[in-house]
């Protein structure tokens, strides 16, 4: 079973343009695009990008969504996809939005390609946005003091907002845990 | 004393021939000997077995008293003879000041701590159970009339799993960045978590009066130990601070980074930290405590 907990914030600024997208069947789909980072002004709104996954998502294989999203999406748009299968994860990253696991009491970035997945594995994904007010080493400790998504990521938002007061522009973070 | 001055020329140069090839066999010998050994460390650098890997904890605190009256703050370093078998266990306490017996609390909190040593290592759940039965002694014994924070980190085998209750620190100085690994349990958490899930900007939680007041501590009912359920991996260089708030409220985080080089062995990281928290002269100086761990590269 795969815990899940999203978080979208604006960040005090004028509007939310990045998008987290979610789906639990048939299997677990975690997107998030970028969409505050681009500075040209996007073809593609948050609600396209949904709709987009929405209809890839459904009947492909990983893959195959991965080269659709590739094809109709603007080079410039930057976004990473999660498919979770059984006990493995597959993984597509493009641009300034990545996933980072803990493995052995580390952090690791996730790369792109198929791995395997553990009970108790917990994986952060987010903009680079969001990274930016965070260390390696107060994600990895807020991982393993907590027993659930959302005080994982209630701790992470506590560390940005400490740094910010949460007035940094866009926050888009999903954070997964393997029951 | 032998006489050479009887023996004859040739034989005195063949002796002094015979005493300049012993003196160089000898200097060559030692030569090849600190190479050899120099190499051997540089190859259990790079490619040591796991027990060759193994980073010792060069350990070092100070423990002074600020501006108050008593000195609230209490410090407790397991025995470090023992540490290859139990690991080391750092801990601070910090009395609360605003409540009675914040020094007798908090000596009572570390006493506790060295009773229950050694603590097994892998056994999380039941080191935080020691520290709420603590708590809820302390709790019988004062009604929520005194109370004391606690930080206590535990390392074995470059592992590192942490407890922490109220608002003291624990900080690791990674790559010349200090983050702090526990959150501090004040109400300002509560605050920020409920703007942040309504969208809304943190700067209000801040501005509270009451940001700052502790929700949870040692002496409280059910106390919630925050603790690392699965240990934090360590590697050589790395700088762990057990600390009071009177540490932090003096030496801020970025500052730490700035001065506490990995270059330095904990004695003078501490020595560094303990003249930063006095440099500052902040006219209302909390005690100041702090357990510093460099972690080293053993070479036995």
């Amino acid at each position: 079973m795969i815990e899940y907990y999203t978080f979208k914030h604006s960040g005090e600024s004028d509007s939310y343009k990045d998008e987290v997208y979610l789906t639990v069947v048939p299997s677990v789909t975690v997107a998030v695009f970028y969409g505050s980072a681009m500075k040209t002004q996007s073809k593609i709104s948050p609600m396209m990008f949904s709709g987009l996954l929405a209809e890839v998502s459904r009947d492909c294989d990983f893959n195959r969504m991965c080269g659709v999203l590739d094809e109709r999406l603007p080079g410039n748009a930057e976004y990473l996809v999660l498919r979770i299968e059984g006990n493995q994860i597959a993984s597509f990253r493009r641009g300034g939005v990545s996933a980072r696991i803990v493995i052995n009491g580390d952090l690791r970035l996730l790369p792109n390609g198929i791995f395997g997945l553990n009970t108790g594995d917990r994986i952060l994904v987010a903009t680079n946005n969001f990274y930016k007010y965070l260390t390696n080493e107060g994600i990895l400790a807020d991982a393993l003091v907590t027993d659930s998504c959302s005080e994982w990521m209630n701790l992470l938002v506590r560390r940005i907002s400490d740094a910010n007061q949460l007035k940094c522009g866009n926050l888009s973070a999903v954070t997964l845990l393997v029951r | 004393m032998p006489d050479f001055t009887l023996l004859p020329d040739q034989t005195i140069l063949l002796i002094e021939i015979a005493a300049a090839l012993f003196v160089s066999a000898f200097l060559s010998f030692i030569y090849v000997a600190l190479t050899t050994i120099l190499s051997l460390l540089k190859l259990r650098k790079t490619t040591g077995t796991d027990t060759d890997n193994l980073l010792v904890c060069d350990v070092a605190y100070f423990h002074c008293k600020g501006k108050r009256d008593n000195q609230e703050d209490s410090v407790y370093i397991s025995h470090l003879e023992e540490a290859y078998t139990n690991g080391v266990i750092a801990a601070c306490s910090d009395g609360m000041g605003g409540l009675l017996y914040g020094e007798v609390v908090s000596q009572y909190v570390v006493e506790k701590l060295a009773e229950a040593y050694p603590m097994k290592f892998d056994d999380q759940e039941a080191n935080a159970e020691t520290i709420r039965k603590i708590s809820t002694e302390v709790y019988e014994q004062y009604r929520l009339g005194a109370g004391a924070t606690l930080v206590m980190t535990h390392i074995m085998k470059n592992m590192m799993n942490f407890y922490s209750v109220g608002d003291s620190n624990i900080i690791l100085i990674r790559k010349g960045r200090a983050t702090l690994l526990n959150h501090k349990q004040n109400y300002v958490s509560l605050l920020i978590r409920k703007l942040a899930e309504g969208g809304m900007d943190t700067s209000e939680a801040y501005r509270n009066s009451r940001a700052k007041a502790l929700i949870d501590f040692v002496g409280n009912i059910e106390t919630n130990v925050i603790h690392t359920s699965r240990p934090i991996q360590l590697y050589e260089d790395d700088i762990i601070i057990v600390s009071t708030d009177g540490v932090t409220d003096a030496v801020s985080l970025h500052r730490m980074s700035n001065i506490l080089s990995a270059d330095y062995g904990a004695k003078q990281l501490a020595r560094i930290l303990k003249s930063g928290v006095q440099n500052k002269k902040l006219p209302k100086q909390d005690n100041f405590s702090a357990v510093v761990i460099k972690m080293d590269r053993s070479l036995i």
